[in-house]
């Protein structure tokens, strides 16, 4: 998952190449990478990618602040894994 | 009266006195009564604000050339009386905005009835145009569910005491953002999720607005295209055609204009706006449909007596002499 999500931020998101090769810990925000729109085609992206559905209150810089950040954030949210943790 | 500190903080006494005391009175009475003496306190302040109105006509004529020196006071006056009416608009929101509803007609309405059946919900593409915030406040009680991306100026307006920024906030945001489906998305830097969260509201099929022509702040002014506005060059946020290609959305332009009587108002809504081509084509295409709005509606449009503004929007007429001419002459007015 890291690198399905590393290799599309370094693709769509990463404006300046000196950013590249981006680790998984660099910090999105910080370094300008992401923004509004650019949080829109990521979440468009792991909805579909990975058959999450993400609410408003889901949008919060926390789960977007890095790479790791965002793999942690979608393993919460995976079909099944919500199941599995309410049993 | 002149421009010095005394006559500024005057104006502003006499601006809080306005919205706050004068204007709902003046929504209480008959339409034609109260706008008319709107119209009256904008003669006053169009007579009084000389540096307002100098910086009014001197851009109206820069920018529309078509515009002689009398049709260029003569919209500097109306900018003046439609700012005054606005007030009585805001006021006029109360019981479900009723009073005002029944003067503002809604053109095109069919437009976004169509775009809405698409189930991917509808962009309304408006500017600092008319008495816009009102009228969305109409559309929305009229069954449309609206949601505004935008900043309420009195929270960035520099040098404003927090007196003032409540005041404006209660005398004006909180009678507005009552006529809205969802909170305003304000963009403000850092607020990375603005674009997801009007992508959420058009999931759920309801129209968002977002006026395409604020100067940009600071952090916006990479993401900025050159577009023709106005006849020259402009530096604008293209925000628009990235949220509607992302999400499906199509783009209506809304424009609201006022009538000669200053009571009765239109909201035009468009067509789609084809959003084909590279991103700055598309969004040049709702640039000139401003543009074209502007022309037909000098007075209507906010920015006129904002010598800042204009140069935040790129096309600033102070640095005429020393910034490069593509950039400060009207082409093709």
């Amino acid at each position: 998952m890291e690198t399905v999500i590393n290799d599309y931020v370094s693709r769509e998101l990463v404006q300046d190449p000196a950013l590249l090769p981006l680790a998984d810990d660099t910090s999105l925000l910080e370094t300008g990478i992401l923004d509004s729109l650019g949080l829109l085609k990521l979440v468009v992206f792991l909805e579909e990618r990975f058959g999450i559905a993400m609410g408003d209150t889901d949008l919060l810089p926390d789960n977007f602040a890095t790479v790791n950040a965002i793999c942690a954030y979608v393993r919460a949210r995976e079909p099944g894994r919500t199941e599995a943790t309410h049993g | 009266m002149g421009d010095g500190r005394a006559a500024r903080l005057l104006r502003s006494a006499e601006g809080v006195a306005y919205w706050g005391a004068v204007a709902p009175v003046l929504a209480r009475m008959p339409a034609a009564l109260g706008y008319r003496i709107a119209c009256w306190r904008g003669d006053w302040l169009y007579r009084s604000h000389t540096a307002k109105r100098a910086n009014t006509e001197r851009h109206l004529r820069l920018f529309l050339g078509e515009l002689n020196r009398s049709a260029a006071r003569h919209a500097a006056r109306d900018w003046f009386r439609f700012a005054s009416c606005e007030a009585v608009d805001v006021m006029r929101l109360r019981h479900r905005a009723r009073p005002l509803r029944r003067l503002v007609e809604i053109e095109g309405r069919e437009h976004l009835e169509a775009a809405l059946a698409g189930g991917k919900g509808a962009i309304l593409c408006c500017a600092h145009f008319g008495s816009y915030n009102s009228a969305l406040s109409v559309l929305h009680t009229s069954g449309v569910p609206v949601t505004t991306i935008g900043r309420w100026q009195h929270k960035y307006t520099a040098g404003m005491s927090r007196f003032e920024r409540r005041f404006w906030d209660w005398v004006v945001a909180r009678r507005v953002r009552r006529h809205r489906q969802r909170p305003m998305i304000e963009p403000w830097p850092g607020r990375i999720e603005v674009a997801a969260l009007a992508a959420s509201a058009l999931r759920d099929n309801e129209v968002v607005t977002i006026s395409i022509d604020a100067p940009p702040l600071d952090s916006d002014k990479a993401r900025a295209v050159d577009v023709r506005f106005l006849g020259t060059h402009a530096r604008l946020v293209p925000g628009v055609v990235t949220l509607a290609r992302l999400t499906g959305a199509p783009v209506l332009m809304c424009s609201v204009y006022r009538s000669a009587d200053y009571r009765h108002q239109v909201i035009e809504i468009s067509a789609p706006v084809p959003m084909a081509g590279d991103t700055a084509a598309a969004f040049g295409r709702c640039v000139a449909e401003v543009s074209t709005a502007i022309r037909r509606s000098p007075a209507s449009w906010v920015y006129w007596p904002s010598p800042v503004d204009f140069d935040n929007l790129g096309m600033s007429p102070l640095g005429r002499h020393t910034a490069p001419a593509r950039r400060l002459i009207p082409v093709g007015v």
